[in-house]
């Protein structure tokens, strides 16, 4: 393989942004037939490194070549003509299209000056038996789930006549059965003489999906190697440049008596249908109760009844034995709740303000007297929130914009759990970012479990649930279709319920 | 290592503004150019009778301290991204309760008497607001279609009260008895008619700085502004802010009418406002809704305003140039409000 002229060698490559080398002399190689893994904490430079192969970024410095032919990649025109196609993590489809349009817009098939309905869904039949990406090409885009919607936008890029395929994060939003499915149609693309190039963070998925692996670290190649060659171990040293706890520690006092109680809580969407039925959830002190589940089940409704931005349509909601259902955000938040919201680019922080207007979000009217904000006590205290949670930024009255994912996240968690706080909400505290900081987030809410706090962690990521949650239940069409012990899970068992299904089914 | 040089925010945001206003002086220029016009002569007479020589600067200034107050009291409201139009009524209901304090309690001295008119417009001014404040915090009622509203009855209510209730029998037009002497605000820098006001607004701009960036209030304002689905999940009580911000807004805006009553006319004269509220909103988007900003924006547009009334007497320019140039800058400002705005009103505040 080594030998062949590579589909794409990019030399060189350099990239920077104001204040950030994103890519630091980059060489990077996929052999045609390859599924290339692209590997790196948030920041390391992947998506850059795509993004100017795609023709959305232009590149400072460097060569890029396709099929050994020096090539200059515009635009993404360029990038496309050339056979290249992104999925990016944020789909790009319109709602009200349907499969089968989405597929062929841009270059839609005609009939005379008509668009040629039954030749568009023909072709969209055709090319997702051929890969295994079977979807209903008369279904509109809202209509499909997220996996479909994943296979719709690689069905564009087949379409187009790719003959690289770049998906950008594409498991983060999949079930672990979809992730499966995933897999098996990147193996398909193969088979059809397709290469590959796939972004992730999750070493589980270099060692199941890919044939070589390059990872970066702060703008440059750490190393490539065939996969069969790594060891998550060993990838994941590369990635941080240390090496990671094998296991998280777990263990310390047995839990204690009840701190955040839901009873019988419903609650409607913004729809007004029914989101949450009849939950009842207990987390007790020194515990972290996981929430599984497919999105879309009822976890925002459920962190959001219980962060008081909704009200339930029945129930109770009880924090250290008073119930607070009634109560407003602020009046949780003065009980000892915290929340690290699902989105911390909206609900979890202001981006136009500064980091250290972020961290006092929470508590500016403890820092305040009859009004006026003692500058001195927020400055100190924002100061120490970002030394001891090491939030990395050049200055505390900067704005949060200019942040990197992982840092923006470590503002939350600072605000949040910097007052040490009874109980936390934690709704999908690790999305997005890289393994350091996802690592930190993780050991923060273990921390808190040590210290006595109550923990409720709601997370699509399988893997986050079992390494850290003492007890698991599922969310499924609103409701808790089952609780199991941490250590009893296993991930079919959890597979099948999230699905709908009973564990015994 | 990269050093980075920490900046506020509003610098950049103001150089924004600065490139808005000069392009409004290109377009005006374009325009004179095309009708045959020396526009390099214009800019520069303009200049001059704005800002050079005493009396010239003090006309600037006089033209520029209501629209300081107004500027002030719209960018407290949208830096809330609460979009209060009801300044003009504001200002109205202000002027004239400085008025009623100024021919009523004449007995008293400047120096009790100039405050408590002042605090009366003030007052007058928050009490308007408190009815589309309350309906927007609390009924979600959208807040510009009220106050656009309630302008309306504001300076109907002043016309009537001027017309019968405190009508001046034997003057031609309608207008409030003239206040007491202790009432009227000293010049400045006479013959010029800039007087007090100035100073009360010039004070009232770190006020409203300070307010904005160091109290919780401001904090307050600030989240929701920024961010309201943010401020909602921090805890922030949005509609008891909503309530304040709107509160505040009146409260200058009724101390922009008493400036110009205590300080220029003596009286409360009906209709006498050539729509210093509304200017308030140019002067906040060009200010990018800071206190400082509007300072800025409202001397720049005070220069226009003052500088264009003479304009004329010293060239071949007819002063529909300042409309021009006036326009032009709305022009600017509301493209970018229109476009940067409803998204975030979108986003909402529930």
């Amino acid at each position: 393989m080594a030998e062949a002229v590579p589909l794409v060698r990019m030399e060189e490559i350099s990239k920077a942004f104001p204040g950030v080398l994103a890519n630091d002399r980059i060489t990077f190689e996929v052999a045609d037939g390859e599924i290339h893994a692209l590997v790196g904490e948030n920041g390391a430079g992947k998506t850059t490194l795509m993004r100017i192969l795609y023709g959305l970024e232009r590149a400072d410095a460097g060569r890029i070549y396709w099929s050994g032919r020096p090539v200059a990649i515009q635009s993404t025109e360029d990038a496309i003509h050339l056979g290249i196609g992104m999925v990016h993590q944020r789909f790009q489809l319109v709602p009200s299209l349907t499969a089968a349009e989405s597929v062929t817009l841009g270059q839609e098939p005609r009939r005379g000056v008509f668009f040629d309905r039954a030749r568009a869904r023909a072709v969209v039949q055709e090319l997702g038996a051929r890969f295994g990406l079977a979807v209903n090409p008369g279904a509109r885009i809202a209509e499909l789930s997220v996996g479909e919607q994943q296979r719709v936008e690689i069905l564009k890029l087949l379409y187009r006549q790719a003959r690289l395929l770049v998906l950008d994060e594409p498991t983060t939003v999949l079930t672990p059965q979809e992730v499966a499915q995933l897999y098996e149609v990147l193996r398909r693309l193969v088979a059809e003489g397709r290469t590959v190039i796939f972004i992730t963070h999750k070493l589980a998925e270099v060692l199941a999906a890919s044939d070589r692996v390059t990872v970066l670290r702060r703008g440059c190649v750490v190393g490539t190697l065939p996969t069969r060659e790594a060891t998550g171990e060993g990838l994941a040293r590369m990635i941080v440049g240390e090496t990671m706890p094998a296991i998280l520690a777990r263990g310390g006092e047995p839990p204690g008596p009840p701190m955040l109680r839901l009873e019988r809580v419903s609650a409607a969407d913004d729809r007004g249908l029914p989101a949450l039925v009849e939950i009842t959830l207990e987390v007790r002190r020194g515990e972290i109760l996981g929430i599984a589940g497919v999105e879309g089940n009822g976890q925002k409704e459920l962190v959001e009844v219980a962060t008081g931005v909704r009200r339930p349509t029945s129930g109770r909601f009880l924090l250290n034995g008073q119930d607070l259902t009634r109560a407003d955000v602020a009046a949780r938040r003065r009980a000892g709740l915290a929340v690290i919201p699902e989105d911390r680019y909206t609900e979890g922080l202001s981006l136009p303000m500064t980091i250290e207007d972020n961290l006092i979000a929470t508590r500016y009217r403890a820092l305040a007297t009859r009004g006026v904000l003692r500058m001195v006590a927020v400055r100190a205290e924002s100061a120490a929130l970002m030394r001891r949670f090491d939030v990395r930024a050049p200055h505390p009255r900067v704005s949060a914009r200019t942040l990197s994912g992982g840092n923006l996240q470590r503002v939350v968690v600072a605000r949040e759990l910097g007052g040490e706080p009874a109980a936390l909400i934690a709704a999908h505290p690790t999305r997005g970012l890289d393994i350091a900081a996802a690592r930190f987030v993780h050991q923060q809410l273990l921390e808190m479990r040590t210290r006595g706090g109550a923990v409720l962690l709601i997370s699509a990521d399988l893997d986050e649930i079992m390494a850290l949650a003492d007890r698991i239940g599922v969310l499924f069409a609103g409701r808790i279709v089952g609780e199991l012990s941490a250590a009893a899970a296993t991930r079919e068992q959890l597979g099948l319920l999230m699905a709908g299904r009973s564990a015994t089914a | 290592m990269t050093r980075t040089v920490v900046r506020p925010q509003w610098v950049g945001e103001l150089g924004r503004s600065f490139v808005t206003f000069s392009a409004a002086l290109v377009i005006g220029a374009l325009v004179m150019v095309a009708t045959g016009r020396d526009a390099w002569g214009a800019y520069r007479t303009l200049f001059a009778v704005a800002f050079l020589g005493a009396q010239n600067l003090a006309d600037t200034l006089l033209a520029a301290t209501p629209l300081i107050f107004t500027g002030l009291a719209t960018a407290v409201a949208f830096r809330a991204g609460v979009f209060n139009i009801g300044v003009e009524g504001a200002l109205y209901l202000g002027a004239f309760a400085a008025a009623w304090i100024g021919f009523t309690l004449t007995g008293l001295p400047a120096g009790l008497l100039i405050p408590l008119a002042f605090l009366a417009a003030g007052l007058a001014g928050a009490l308007f607001m408190l009815i589309p404040g309350a309906l927007r915090a609390y009924l979600r009622v959208d807040e510009i279609v009220t106050t656009i509203m309630l302008n309306y009855v504001a300076i109907s209510f002043t016309s009537y009260l001027v017309n019968y209730p405190y009508a001046v029998p034997g003057l031609a037009n309608a207008m409030s008895p003239k206040i007491a002497l202790a009432a009227q605000l000293p010049r400045l820098l006479p013959p010029s008619q800039l007087n007090l006001a100035l100073i009360v607004v010039l004070l009232l701009v770190p006020l409203v700085h300070w307010l904005l960036s160091r109290t919780t209030l401001g904090y307050e304002l600030r989240a929701l502004g920024s961010n309201p689905i943010f401020a909602r999940w921090s805890g922030v009580p949005v509609p008891a802010v909503i309530l304040q911000v709107m509160l505040l807004s009146g409260f200058i805006g009724g101390l922009a009418g008493a400036g110009q009553v205590l300080g220029v006319n003596y009286r409360f004269v009906d209709n006498f406002s050539p729509g210093y509220g509304f200017d308030g909103i140019t002067i906040a988007l060009l200010g990018r809704n800071t206190a400082l900003g509007s300072l800025i924006a409202a001397v720049l547009l005070g220069a226009l305003r003052s500088g264009g009334a003479t304009l004329e007497l010293f060239v071949d320019i007819p002063k529909d140039l300042i409309l021009i140039l006036e326009a032009t800058i709305i022009f600017f400002v509301t493209a970018e409000f229109v476009l940067t705005f409803p998204r975030r009103r979108h986003a909402g505040v529930h």
